[in-house]
């Protein structure tokens, strides 16, 4: 099953970039593992995997901008699966971010 | 980026333009230094700083004991005596400690002086309500636009923020910057290359034909918002941001009133004997009489209440029928 890393929703914040990925397409995530942490106007936000996972595609690569609630990477339980065509119809992965 | 062609602009967020801006400035003159609470090590209270302190030291990069009279007094004299110093007042509200330097002294030092002394500092301060309550939320801007010899400038962009400070660093006399508590989630394209706004200059930044809304600071934000719901209804409104409330751009506020007839200002702080009414009258002497409201707070406090803060600052919605039923009354 494929999954999706999307912004969480950190208060007062419209947008971010992404400071650094912590793993290359291939990587398998444990729950718990830091996935990316995304800089905010005042804070940095890690954001850990809530689930295993194989890191698949990542969609914006660091020192890009992305919008709350929006796609950042593809994530899948195994790591042969083909690619599907339609992200939209992914599933988000679970997530756990601290804002620091 | 790729290729041979770097990009004309950079995405920054609203801190970063300011932590830039001022750090050129640096760079470029030895004598302009920054002192404020926080603004060392700390980076400043929005983070605005961030680096400086690093890069320059403690010697210019100045962290100030909780003293707003001193700061501001320092940095005039200072700026007497020859540096060009940025001094950074957290919360607007506590600019009011520092009157007497900034307006009786580096105000005024020009004309006493017979032009032989100026005090080119920069007072940078944060106005704005975001639920901080009745002494760190408040707008009053409008009491510093009428002391002679004093400017005053309100980015409400990055692109802005960095082009008005830079500019601000090299005036003569004193001048005051604002920026805004709910601006600095805001990121924004910044010009790759060094560049300024120059100050006096407003920014058309929607255009239309039936109402002028003339505003400043996150109040911009607020009045695009405005603009969109009146499009809903039919109405094409014109959006301009001041960015210079003193002085006052008026050809371009002129120009815009003169092609829509009709004028709404719109200011977070209070109405009376605010930014909006200088602003119409000024027109007014320019164009004669035409139709024109303002709108800004309730006489109120800002509450640290959420819902009362909610209630005495306009919105989008409160904009658009104010301009509604001036639109109706023509």
């Amino acid at each position: 099953m494929f999954y999706k890393i999307s912004v969480p929703p950190v208060a007062d914040v419209e947008e971010i970039r992404v400071l650094e990925w912590h793993g290359e397409p291939g990587h398998q995530f444990k729950a718990g593992d830091l996935v990316v942490e995304l800089e905010t106007h005042k804070a940095i936000v890690e954001v850990r995997a809530g689930q295993d996972g194989v890191l698949r595609k990542v969609l914006s690569n660091a020192g890009n901008w992305q919008q709350i609630g929006l796609p950042l990477a593809i994530l899948s339980d195994g790591g042969t699966e083909a690619l599907p065509e339609d992200l939209n119809a992914m599933a988000d992965l679970a997530v756990e971010f601290e804002i620091t | 980026m790729s290729g041979s062609f770097p990009s004309a602009v950079k995405k920054l967020f609203f801190r970063e333009a300011i932590a830039r801006a001022v750090g050129e400035e640096m760079r470029q003159n030895e004598r302009v230094f920054v002192l404020g609470q926080d603004v060392g090590a700390f980076g400043g209270s929005y983070r605005e700083f961030d680096g400086l302190f690093a890069e320059f030291g403690s010697e210019r990069v100045r962290d100030m004991p909780v003293a707003e009279a001193a700061m501001v007094g320092i940095g005039v004299g200072a700026a007497a005596a020859g540096y060009r110093p940025i001094v950074s007042i957290t919360y607007m509200d506590f600019m009011m400690l520092g009157f007497d330097p900034l307006i009786n002294y580096g105000a005024k030092l020009r004309y006493k002086t017979g032009g032989q002394l100026t005090a080119p500092v920069v007072v940078k301060t944060t106005a704005g309500a975001k639920g901080q309550g009745v002494a760190h939320s408040q707008c009053i801007e409008a009491w510093m636009m009428s002391v002679p010899g004093l400017k005053v400038v309100a980015p409400s962009t990055p692109a802005d923020a960095y082009g008005l400070l830079k500019a601000a660093l090299r005036e003569d006399g004193p001048i005051v910057y604002v920026d805004h508590k709910r601006l600095f989630p805001v990121a924004g394209e910044v010009p790759f290359s060094e560049s300024f706004v120059p100050i006096g200059k407003a920014n058309v930044c929607r255009e239309g034909t039936d109402i002028t809304l003339i505003t400043h600071s996150y109040m911009t934000r607020v009045a695009l918002d405005a603009a969109k719901l009146l499009e809903s209804v039919g109405i094409s409104a014109e959006v301009v941001d001041l960015r210079s409330l003193a002085l006052l751009d008026i050809s371009t506020l002129g120009a815009s009133v003169q092609k829509t007839g009709t004028l709404l200002t719109l200011e977070e702080g209070q109405v009376t004997c605010g930014v909006g009414v200088e602003v119409i009258r000024r027109l007014q002497e320019l164009l004669g009489l035409f139709p024109a409201a303002r709108v800004g707070a309730l006489p109120a406090p800002v509450s640290s209440n959420r819902v009362l803060e909610e209630v005495c600052l306009p919105d989008a919605s409160r904009v658009a029928a104010v301009a509604r039923k001036l639109l109706e009354k023509k």
